[in-house]
C-alpha cells in the first residue's frame, strides 16, 4: 500500500534516535532471558532453556506491541495525525504501517533472543523451524499490536492507556504457559493458562521445537489476527472520519 | 473554478454551534479568518480540510465537494496545524523527505532541496528539527506544506507566538506563493497583520460571519477618524451627533466620527456630563482593530466552552 513504507520508515528513524529506547528494547529481553533462564533453579524439563525461550520470546512481542497503541496516540496528540489525515495517502496505510511497524520491531528483539539463547545453550533448530517461529511471531506481533491500537484509539488519552497496558500486561504473562508445563501448575492455573492467548503462541513454538508443524494453531492465530485488524481497522475509520 | 465554496457550513457540537451557515467564496488571494478565541476559526480549517464531517451545508475545494471527494481534495490542498507538528528527533531534511515520498513526488531529493533553499533552510537542513527556532520549523513547516505543489494552502495560526521578524519572513514566503497562483486561507488574532497582507479577510465571531471585504473596505465603513478615550471606572454610555460608539475594551473605549479634530472637545463633554472619568482621549485613522471591535464586540469565550471543558473534565476522572 502506497505510504506504508514512508510511514514506517519515520517512525523507524525516529525509535532509532531515541537511544534509551532502543536500548531497553534490546537489553530487556536478554536480562529476561539470562534470570529467568538461567538463574531459575527449575526441573520441569531436561533443558529449561529450551522450555523458557518460547515464553520469554512471546512475552517480548507482547511488550512490545501492547505498548504500541500509544504510537498512533501520540500522532493523534501531537497533530502528527491530522496532517497525514489531510495528505492524499490511503488513510488506512497509517494504521498498517503503525501495526507492521512494531511486529518488525518484535521480530527484531526475537531474533537477539534467539541468538543469544542458542549461544547459552538452547538446542538449534533447522531454518525451517526458525521460519515457523518467525511465522507465529509474526502473527502474534500483528495481533497484540492491532489489538492495542484499537484500545488506543477508543480510549484517546494517555494515562488510561499507560494503566490499561500495565494492567494487562503481567497477569496475562504469569497466567500464561511461559515459565511452566501445565502439569506442573494448579487446577485453577492450569485452567486460565489454557485459554490464555499468549499460551496459545507459546504452545505453538514449543510445538515447532519439538519437531511438530502446528497448522491448526497458525490458522487460528491467522483468523483472530485478521479479526483484530478488521475491528482496528473500523474503529479507526470511525475515529477518523 | 472557485478554490474555496461553501454554502451555509455549519458544525455543531452538541448543543453548541461552533460554525453557523458559514458562506464563503474565495479565489487566488490570501484570505485571512479572523475572530476571537473559540469563535469557530479552527472548526472551519477542519471541515475544509476534510478533517471534521459538517453537520449542515456543503463545502468544495477547486470544484470537489469535502465529503463526496475527500481524495480529489486532499489532491489539492496542504494543511498547517496550528499547533507546530514536526518531527523534532528527525533532521530539516528527513521531516521533508517523508512529505516528498508520502505525496508521490518523482525526484523527492531534488524537491526538498530546492524547496528548503526557499525556505531559507539549507544551510541547517542537516541538523535535528530540535535545535531549531520556533520560526524556522514554522518555515520547515511551510516548506513541507509546499512540496505537492498545492491549489490551496490551508494555515491555522501560522505566526503564532514568533517574533516580529520571524513573522514577517513567514509572510513573505507566503505573498511569494500566490504569486505563482496558490489560494491562502489562513486564520490569525493579529489584525495588523491580516490588513497588512490579507487580499481579504472575514471576522467571525460565536462561528457567524460578522464581516467581510478587503480590509480597506471594512475600514472605510467606519467614519474617517476614529478617537480612543481612556477611562478611569466603568463607561456610562454617551450619544452624541457625528460620532459612532465603536466598542469597549481594556479601559479603552472609542468612536468614529467624520471629523475628529470636531468631535474631540464635544465628546469630552459629553462623556464628563454621563458621569466618565476621562484620562486621556487621542485621534487615529480606523485600523482593523477598530473594525474587529465593532463587529465582535468585547472580546469573550463563547459560553458553551466553559461548559464543554467542564464536560471533559468530568469525564476523566471518571
Ligand atoms: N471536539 C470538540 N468537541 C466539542 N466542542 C468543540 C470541539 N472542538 C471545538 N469545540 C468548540 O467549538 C468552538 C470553536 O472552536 P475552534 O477551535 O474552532 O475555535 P478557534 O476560533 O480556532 O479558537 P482559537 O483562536 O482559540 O484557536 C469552541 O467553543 C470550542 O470549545
Ligand atoms: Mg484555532
Amino acid at each position: 500500500m502506497k505510504g506504508v513504507a514512508t510511514y514506517m520508515y519515520r517512525d523507524f528513524i525516529r525509535w532509532i534516535r531515541y537511544r534509551v529506547g532502543v536500548i531497553s528494547a534490546l537489553v530487556l529481553p536478554a536480562a529476561w532471558l539470562l534470570f529467568v533462564g538461567l538463574a531459575l533453579p527449575v526441573t520441569f524439563t531436561g533443558n529449561y532453556l529450551d522450555f523458557i525461550t518460547p515464553g520469554i520470546l512471546v512475552m517480548t512481542i507482547l511488550t512490545a506491541g501492547i505498548s504500541s497503541g500509544s504510537l498512533l496516540m501520540f500522532d493523534k496528540i501531537l497533530g502528527f495525525l491530522n496532517k497525514f489525515l489531510a495528505m492524499p495517502v490511503p488513510r488506512e496505510s497509517i494504521l498498517v504501517s503503525k501495526i507492521l511497524f512494531i511486529s518488525v520491531r518484535g521480530l527484531i528483539q526475537a531474533t537477539i533472543i534467539i541468538v543469544l539463547a542458542v549461544l547459552i545453550g538452547a538446542t538449534m533448530m533447522n531454518p525451517l523451524q526458525y521460519g515457523l517461529v518467525y511465522l507465529i511471531l509474526f502473527l502474534f506481533g500483528v495481533f497484540i499490536s492491532a489489538f492495542s491500537t484499537t484500545v488506543a484509539l477508543y480510549l484517546d488519552d494517555h494515562d488510561s492507556f499507560a494503566a490499561f497496558t500495565a494492567m494487562v500486561t503481567m497477569p496475562l504473562f504469569f497466567t500464561s504457559s511461559a515459565l511452566m508445563p501445565y502439569d506442573a501448575m494448579p487446577g485453577w492455573l492450569a485452567t486460565i493458562a489454557r485459554v490464555n492467548p499468549l499460551s496459545f503462541a507459546i504452545d505453538a513454538i514449543r510445538d515447532v521445537g519439538a519437531g511438530g508443524v502446528p497448522v491448526v494453531p497458525i490458522l487460528l492465530l491467522f483468523v483472530f489476527t485478521a479479526v483484530v485488524v478488521v475491528m482496528a481497522g473500523y474503529v479507526f475509520r470511525k475515529v477518523t472520519v | 473554478m472557485t478554490a474555496i465554496l461553501t454554502e451555509g457550513l455549519t458544525k455543531k457540537f452538541g448543543n453548541l454551534c461552533a460554525v453557523d451557515s458559514l458562506d464563503l467564496s474565495i479565489e487566488k488571494e490570501i484570505f485571512g479568518l479572523l475572530g476571537p478565541n473559540g469563535s469557530g476559526k479552527t472548526t472551519t480549517v477542519l471541515m475544509l480540510t476534510t478533517l471534521l464531517a459538517q453537520t449542515k451545508g456543503s463545502a468544495s475545494i477547486c470544484g470537489h465537494d469535502t465529503l463526496l471527494a475527500p481524495e480529489k481534495v486532499r489532491d489539492c490542498i496542504s494543511y498547517v496545524p496550528q499547533d507546530m507538528a514536526v518531527d523534532t528527533n528527525l533532521t530539516g531534511r528527513e521531516n521533508m523527505l517523508v512529505f516528498a515520498r508520502l505525496y508521490g513526488i518523482s525526484d523527492p531529493k531534488d524537491k526538498v532541496d530546492e524547496l528548503l533553499a526557499v525556505m531559507e533552510l539549507s544551510d541547517r537542513a542537516d541538523d535535528l528539527a530540535k535545535t531549531y527556532s520556533g520560526g524556522m520549523r514554522r518555515r520547515l513547516e511551510l516548506a513541507e506544506a509546499l512540496v505537492h505543489e498545492p491549489e490551496v494552502v490551508f494555515l491555522d495560526e501560522p505566526t503564532i507566538g514568533l517574533d516580529v521578524a520571524a513573522r514577517r519572513s513567514i509572510w513573505n514566503h507566503i505573498r511569494k506563493m500566490t504569486k505563482k497562483g496558490m489560494t491562502i486561507f489562513m486564520t490569525t488574532h493579529y489584525m495588523d497583520e491580516a490588513d497588512q497582507y490579507c487580499d481579504r479577510v472575514g471576522i467571525i465571531s460565536h462561528g457567524k460571519v460578522a464581516a467581510m471585504g478587503t480590509p480597506q473596505e471594512l475600514k472605510s465603513r467606519l467614519m474617517k477618524d476614529v478617537v480612543t478615550v481612556t477611562l478611569e471606572g466603568e463607561y456610562h454610555p454617551v450619544m452624541l451627533e457625528g460620532a459612532v460608539f465603536v466598542g469597549e475594551s481594556e479601559g479603552t473605549v472609542s468612536f468614529t466620527a467624520g471629523n475628529g479634530r470636531e468631535a474631540l472637545p464635544l465628546l469630552a463633554d459629553a462623556l464628563k456630563q454621563a458621569g466618565n472619568c476621562v484620562k486621556a482621549m487621542s485621534l487615529r485613522e480606523p485600523s482593523l482593530d477598530d473594525v474587529f471591535l465593532q463587529s465582535v464586540g468585547k472580546q469573550e469565550e463563547p459560553k458553551g466552552f466553559e461548559e464543554w471543558k467542564f464536560r471533559m473534565m468530568l469525564h476523566r476522572r471518571n
